[in-house]
Formats: C-alpha cells, structure tokens, sequence
C-alpha cells in the first residue's frame, strides 16, 4: 500500500547571498496514513524545510514529493493551493490566527475557502470543532483575548475542520508551556485515534517525541533515523 | 474565486480596516476629501454653467442661432471677436427660415436679430443753448436773452480754458492756436457787450466757428442687437422696460440697456456718486477701505467741468453759494468748492449725496440723451458708406438680475427695420418700390449670378447693350437711394415687413432647453432639405470667450482635481504597500490554509472599495450639505461685473447636481482601484511559505 505522504530523494537549497545552503540533502521517507509522526531535530537540522515540502507551501529542489497520491513537483501554484485547502491541515508554532476573525470565523474560514457547503452543516462542523477542543465558551472571542494554549486549540479547530487527510504541526508546543504543550499534543493525539488523520509535526522536545508513535530524526539535512526501528521495535 | 463567498471577503475587508483603523483613516481622509472636492467643485460648475446659460440664453442670444452659411466669420456676442467687424453675410429671406424652424419639434420661437456697433449723436450742450437764444432773440425775450448770453459766455469761457490746457500737451500747436483765437473772442466781455446790437451776425460767428469746437457733442458708442422688439420682449424674459415705455408696434425706435444708459449717457460726476453708493450700500464697501472707491472718488473732482459747464450764473451763484455755506472753510471759487465738496469720505457722502441730487442735478442735465429724445444713429454700412437714421429713444429696459453686470448690459436694442437702413442691404419693401420705379423707366432686371450672361450672351436670352448696363447701374443706385430717403424719413412701418426681408441671424428659443443637441441637429437636418442655407450655434459657441469661460474652468477643476488625485494615489499607494508589509503572516497564513491569489487581491481591492465608499459617503455629504447651505444664503458676486453674469445676478444659489455625486464616487472608487492595484499584487504574490516563518 503506497504511504499517505513519500519523500524521495528530496534535496532543498536555498541561496544564501552568493553561498548556497543545503536544508535537506538527498532526503526519503514514508508516512502511512493515520500515523502521529514527529520530526525530530535540533535547530537547522532541516525539519521545518520537510514540513513545508510536504505541506506543499515549499517545492523540492529536486526529487519528489507525493502528497495524498499526488506529486507536488509538477503542480502549479493554483494546483498546489488546491490540495493545500482540502488535503491538508496546518497547525502552526505562532499559532497564526486571523486576528480580525473571532474563534468561530477562523475556524469557518477553510470552510468558506473550500465553499460547496451549505451554511447549516457549516456551522454545525464549525460548532462540533470548537467543541471539540473545549472552546465552546470563547467562541466569539478574538485572538487577542485567547491564552496561547487556547489560541492553539483554536488552530488546531481550523487545521481539523475541513477534514482533512494530513494535518502539519510546525513545533505546535513551541510557545507553550509544559503543562499546556502536553494538553494539546493529547489533543491531538486523541483526534488522530478518533478520526485516524495522519499528524505530522516537527519539534525539538523530548517530551513531545515521547509522545509519538513515530519519531523521524533529522540532522544536518538527513534522516539519521526514521523511525521505522523504534515503532518496530516497540511494537 | 470558486466557492469563496462575497460575504467573507467583506467581513474580513470590514474587520482589516477596524484593525487598521490609522491606515483606514489616513487614506479615508484623502478619499474623502477628493470626493468633498470633486462633488463640490463640478456642482458649482454645474450651476455656474446653468446661470450662465439663463443669463445668456434669456437675456441675448436664445438657446441656438442661426446664421447663413455663407458667413465667414463665426457669430460672436462677446470678447474680442464681437468688437470686431464680423462678416456674417446674412439669411436673405426669414420669413420662410423662421416657417421652416417653427415647424420643428420643440422650436417656441424665431426672432430675427442683428448685431452692429454705431455711434450715437445727439445735440451738443452748446448748440442747444445757441438755439435757445436763437429763440429768445426772435422772441425778444430780454431777459432770457441776458440769462442765455451768460450762460453761453461761461461756456466758452470753458471750452477756451480747456483749449488752453490741451495747448500746453498738444505736439501739433497750430490747429489749438486757432481754436483759442476764435474762442478768446468768443469769451470776450467786449464780444458779448456788442452782442445786443447785432445778434444775429453774434450767433452766426458761434454757430459756425465756436460750436464745432466745443467737444460737448462726442459721440456715443452705440453697441445694440436689432430685433423684432415684441418678439424679444416676449421671448426673452429678462427684459423689462425700466423708464419710459416699449416701442409701440409698427414704430421705429431705440431702448437703452439701462445699465449701459447710467454708464455712458448719464453725467460722469453723478455717475460716479451713484457708483460710490452702489459699493457702500450693495457691496458693503467703504471708502477708508477701499482705494478703487478712493480713486474713483479722485477722479471725479476732474470731471466738475460737466456740472459748472452746465451752469448758468444765476444757478453757478445759487450753487456756489450753497457749497460755500456747506464748506465754509474752503477757498476759491465755485470750481474749488466742487473739487472739495466731491472729495467724500464715509462720514459725509450719505450727505453730500443727498446735497448733490437736492441742489445740483435739478440744474444739470443728468443725461446726455433723454428718453423721448431723437438720437441720430451711425453706421458704417455694408456697402461702405456711412448711413444715419433718426431714431426715437423709447426707454430705457434691464434685463432682470442682470443689471449690475457690464457684460450682460453691453448690448442696447433697436428696431430691426431702422437696422436694415443702417446696414445698407436691400430689403424686400424697398425692392418693390424699385421694381416698381424700375417698371416705369423700362430697365430689366437682371440677376446677379447671370449678369455675365446676359453681357456676353449664353442661355439667357437676355440681350443688354454694354453702354445700356452703365446706365443701369446709375439708375438702380439712384433708385435705392430714392427709396431709403423715403424709409428713413418715416418712423413708422408695417410690423408684417419684419418677416419679409432680411436679418443677419435669428435665435431660436426652444421649449425645453435640455433638448438643445436634439434641436441642433433638427435645425441643420431642416436646411440641409430645403435649401434655407443657415447653419446653426448653439449659445455657448455664440457667447464667444464668455462662453468658453465655463470650459476653461472646467479644464482648471478638472486639471487640480488630477493633480490632487495624483497625490493621494501616490499616498495611498505606499500606504498600501507599507499595510501590505504589515499583513506578510496573516496574507501568508491565508494563502497556507488554501486562499488563492485572487482572493488576496479581491481582499485588498475590496477593503481599499469599503474605504472609498465610506469615505466617499463623507465626503460627498459634506460637499452637498454645504451646497445645500450655500444655496439658502446663496455666494455673493460681491458686485463683481463677470461673478454676476456668471451667477445669473448678485448671488449664486447653488442646487445639488445627483449626477455628480455618482461621477465624485465613481472617480474615488477608480483611484482608490488604481491605487491598491500594485499593493495588492504584491500582497497577492506572498508565498505561504511565509506563515511558517511569521510570529505574532
């Protein structure tokens, strides 16, 4: 059965002034679906660079990168966005709400993107997502009157309400602390066994890759480690 | 776009510009203020152009006129090119002109007109007293004789002394010497001594040698329209009859523009106190304040010659005396106390202005031609010659909200019959008296366009011997100056020959004035079918410079309202810019969630679209409740000759034009468009890589 998410032999540079940097180097990997993956590394080892590929905001340099049976390689702009808004999830370090939308209208905003649905089963997604991640209070809050932890519960309403296959979490704990990283990792933990969506997140915490089925350790743009022993071995 | 809802991307371009409340109120600001400016400005155009048109249309010209379209000069009312002799050929027959425009849809009337500069002679003052005298001599009147003799005596005493002042400026000293020679006789108590024993031999000397030198006697420049008086009257409802009485029906006749009348015919030293009263009381000015008033005021004491010219001694004693109880501190004689007593102040003129018209006008002759008066009328003809014809000076008429402005007063009315002698073509009454006498003596006519023809032969077999077609040409001359002599000698005529013969244009009044393009084209379609061979103008073309006025301004509003709006697209523009560097993360995280481009740029496009109708909304309230309230209290021409022509009279009353708020919103939702555009597209190219990388 093919995976959900293939990397293979993904090389990124970016131009650094007249230098050339390599983020990732020759990288391959596969992510079956309903997997709750973390991206492990330290800082420049080239982790948030494969969840931009695979979130397709970002294009490989060379090799492929196929996303829910698509490659991304050969997809234009639009194409790319396309997938983006009903393939994938995006849960991010900041949080990035729209902060001139209240908890209710950033959770409704894909929805609005995507249109096609009619606005009662919006609202009732809508409503069921917030539930979900206990906000059912703050739901015409704005941003601004959110703690970070609720903040991020509100992101990962958004990242969830389209349905999508995969949801990308770039260090979602990052600007959290302890306590509330660990509540929403279990978030997200509890919605991947209930709804079997694949998670893909990066993070440099032990604490949090404790929590993964499955930990892909990446250093100085290559995969030292991809998981794949460990889970064997602890299953 | 697919499936994204014009309500998001309004509630979200509605929350962007609350959260961006300074942005949304610097380039709010702008777009108001374009709007206030380009509603305000086009409206009072609007109505300025909408008071002019009444002001020409109603006073002068009609909506059209229509002139022969063998004219070679373009028909002009004002500026340069109606100063100017224009050659306007004319519209031979207007009878069948005036059938023809009357038979079109919306054409209420056509009135004949001509245009024409001439002088006006009337008697001068000297004259009228020698002929007074004249009077008293036969009668033997000896005590009007003595009054007159004075009176006659003070007057060259006058003329020589002025004689004597233009001696000392004059290069050519000859002429002046002579005149002060003839004068100094004239003046001469010896001279007046002796008159009793012969005054008729006394008179002949005046009359021939002292009256054409006395200046008294300039003539008037007479600028006028002839028309069909009652056709105007009735058709042109700003004219009203002020003094006197309109030209009866079938009478020949002359009114004065009333304005023109107190300007150029009334006395220059009671002329300029009215003018002083006119600016206290109508303007608000005041002589302290003022130095037009205070030269005005300067120069009158320059003209006393016009009031001691016209006193006799009993009344200079009277008046003298008068001014001397009035001014006691004053020395000199009477020509002294007048130079001070006409040198007011703001505390005084109420008085002296009283003084003046209680004491000293009852004396003078207030008006150098007088309604009732018989004026002779000048013209160079077409023909080359210089024509005359007496007219009766019916009365005097304004043209209602008008009368205080020069332009619209330039013009005085004659009758169109006493027109036709003037400009010296053949009418068609005259033509039947020359066919007629023609008939008797047995010439033959012979049109003008065959008249090579018949010399030389051809298809008209019309044989003319070369020395026969001389002797013609003498007989016909004779004749037409044998029928003019006979017009001229008559003031009266059949008012049904107004239509017969010929007119140099004619306005066309319509019914409904905003169909004036429609009427145009009805017009020249009309002459076009039957042959009439005018071409029609529409008042504004005709209005010359005064007409194009309204254009100028209007490239002047419409220039500062680009430059303007040039600016604020250059202000908005980087304001964008820097609001779109603001928005990198939150544009980013759109674009990473699934927003497409195009949403990011209807985004912007929208939110800077909210702004510009908001602001518009401002803006264009503030603009037309200000025209609102501008039209309660109306804008003062402050006496300003051209503001009240353009105003229609002393005060503008503007009206909202609701076209022009469509036009001022319009114009600001396409700048704040343009302006945004770039902005947009750089916020549209925002990769989504960039979400991942943005901080709150």
């Amino acid at each position: 059965m093919a995976g959900i998410v293939e990397v293979r032999n993904v090389v990124k540079e970016y131009p650094l002034g007249k230098l050339t940097v390599q983020a990732l180097r020759g990288v391959s990997l596969e992510l079956e679906a309903g997997e709750f993956a973390a991206i492990a590394g330290t800082s420049g080892s080239g982790k948030t660079t494969l969840l931009n590929l695979i979130g397709c905001v970002d294009t490989p340099t060379s090799g492929e990168v196929v996303v829910a049976g698509q490659s991304t390689t050969a997809l234009g702009d639009s194409q790319l966005t396309r997938l983006r808004l009903h393939e994938l999830g995006f849960i991010f370090q900041s949080f990035n709400l729209i902060a001139v939308l209240d908890v209710y209208q950033n959770v409704e905003f894909p929805l609005l993107l995507q249109g096609g649905l009619s606005r009662g089963e919006r609202d009732r997604r809508v409503r069921e997502m917030v539930e979900k991640v206990g906000l059912t209070q703050q739901i015409k809050h704005r941003p601004s009157e959110l703690s970070g932890g609720q903040r991020q519960r509100v992101a990962i309403a958004r990242a969830l309400v389209t349905r999508p296959k995969i949801v990308l979490a770039d260090e979602p704990t990052a600007n959290l602390d302890s306590q509330t990283g660990t509540a929403i990792i279990d978030l997200m933990k509890s919605i991947n066994a209930a709804e079997k969506t694949t998670f893909i997140f990066s993070t440099h915490d032990p604490k949090v890759t404790d929590r993964a089925d499955r930990v892909i350790r990446l250093q100085d743009g290559r995969i030292v480690d991809d998981g794949k022993g460990a889970r064997a071995g602890a299953a | 776009m697919t499936g994204v809802s014009f309500g998001l991307l309004l509630r979200i371009a509605l929350r962007s510009l609350v959260g961006h409340r300074i942005k949304g109120l610097i380039v709010g600001t702008i777009l108001a203020f374009g709007t206030f400016l380009v509603v305000l400005g086009t409206t009072l155009l609007d109505n300025v152009e909408r008071a002019m048109e009444a002001s020409i249309t109603r006073s002068l010209t009609g909506h059209v006129q229509v002139v022969s379209e063998r004219a070679k000069d373009e028909l002009a009312f004002f500026g340069p090119a109606a100063a100017a002799d224009q050659d306007l050929s004319f519209i031979p027959d207007f009878r069948r002109v005036k059938e023809e425009l009357l038979a079109i849809d919306g054409v209420e009337a056509v009135i004949p007109m001509g245009r024409q500069m001439a002088q006006g002679v009337v008697g001068n003052e000297l004259d009228e007293r020698l002929e007074a005298l004249r009077r008293a001599v036969r009668d033997g009147d000896e005590a009007e004789v003595a009054d007159l003799s004075a009176r006659v005596q003070r007057m060259v005493q006058l003329l020589l002394l002025e004689r004597r002042n233009a001696l000392e400026i004059s290069a050519d000293a000859a002429p002046i010497e002579a005149e002060i020679e003839i004068l100094e006789k004239g003046a001469s108590d010896a001279f007046w001594e002796a008159f009793p024993e012969d005054p008729i031999a006394s008179l002949e000397f005046l009359d021939t040698k002292v009256a054409p030198i006395s200046s008294n006697g300039l003539p008037i420049f007479l600028p006028y329209v002839a028309t069909d008086l009652h056709a105007y009257a009735k058709h042109f409802p700003h004219f009203a009859i002020v003094d006197g009485e309109m030209v009866p029906p079938g009478r020949k006749g002359f009114l004065f523009n009333k304005t023109y009348y107190e300007e150029t015919v009334k006395n220059k030293v009671a002329r300029t106190l009215d003018k002083v009263r006119e600016a206290r009381e109508l303007d608000g000015r005041t002589i302290a304040a003022d130095p037009l008033l205070q030269e005005l005021i300067e120069r009158s004491t320059q003209y006393t010659r016009h009031v001691t010219e016209q006193l006799g001694p009993r009344d200079a004693a009277a008046v003298e005396e008068k001014l001397r109880r009035l001014l006691p501190q004053v020395e000199g004689g009477l020509d002294e106390l007048l130079k001070a007593f006409l040198r007011v102040d703001d505390g005084n003129f109420d008085e002296r202005y009283a003084f003046f018209y209680d004491e000293i006008a009852p004396r003078i002759r207030l008006y150098r031609v007088a309604v009732g008066d018989v004026v002779t009328i000048r013209a160079l003809s077409q023909d080359g010659y210089m024509r005359a014809v007496n007219v009766k000076v019916w009365g005097t008429f304004n043209l209602e909200g008008l009368e205080r402005s020069a332009l619209a007063s330039f013009y005085n009315l004659i009758d169109l019959m006493s027109f036709r002698d003037l400009y010296g073509l053949m009418t068609a009454e005259k033509k039947e008296v020359i066919d007629a006498l023609r008939a008797e003596v047995g010439v033959e006519a012979i049109d003008h366009a065959n008249v090579e023809d018949a010399l030389f032969g051809g298809d008209a077999e019309v044989e003319v011997e070369t020395a026969l077609a001389g002797e013609r040409i003498d007989v016909e001359a004779a004749l037409a100056d044998a029928a003019e002599a006979q017009a001229r000698a008559s003031d009266t005529f059949d008012p049904a020959d107004i239509e017969k013969g010929m007119t140099l244009h004619a306005a066309v009044v319509l019914s409904d004035p905003s169909r004036l393009e429609e009427a145009m084209q009805a017009i020249e379609a009309r002459s076009r079918e039957k042959g009439l061979g005018i071409r029609a103008f529409t008042w504004q073309k005709v209005a010359g410079i005064v007409g194009q006025f309204i254009l100028v301004m209007r490239m002047v509003l419409y220039v500062a309202i680009g430059i303007l709006f040039a600016v604020a697209l250059v202000i908005i523009n980087n304001s964008m810019v820097m609001a779109t560097m603001d928005r990198v993360g939150e544009i980013g995280t759109m674009r990473a969630i699934g927003a497409r481009r195009f949403f990011v740029l209807a985004l912007f496009l929208l939110e800077t679209l909210v702004l510009a109708l908001a602001a518009g909304v401002v803006g264009a309230g503030a603009a037309v409740g200000l025209i609102l309230a501008l039209g309660g209290s109306g804008i003062p021409a402050a006496g300003n000759d051209a503001l009240i022509f353009l105003f229609g009279g002393p005060a503008l009353h503007p009206e909202p034009v609701w076209t022009n708020l469509f036009f001022g919103f319009a114009a600001i939702a396409a700048i704040s468009l343009i302006s945004t555009f770039y902005p947009a597209r750089i916020a549209a190219r925002i990769a989504p890589v960039v979400a991942m990388q943005s901080r709150e």
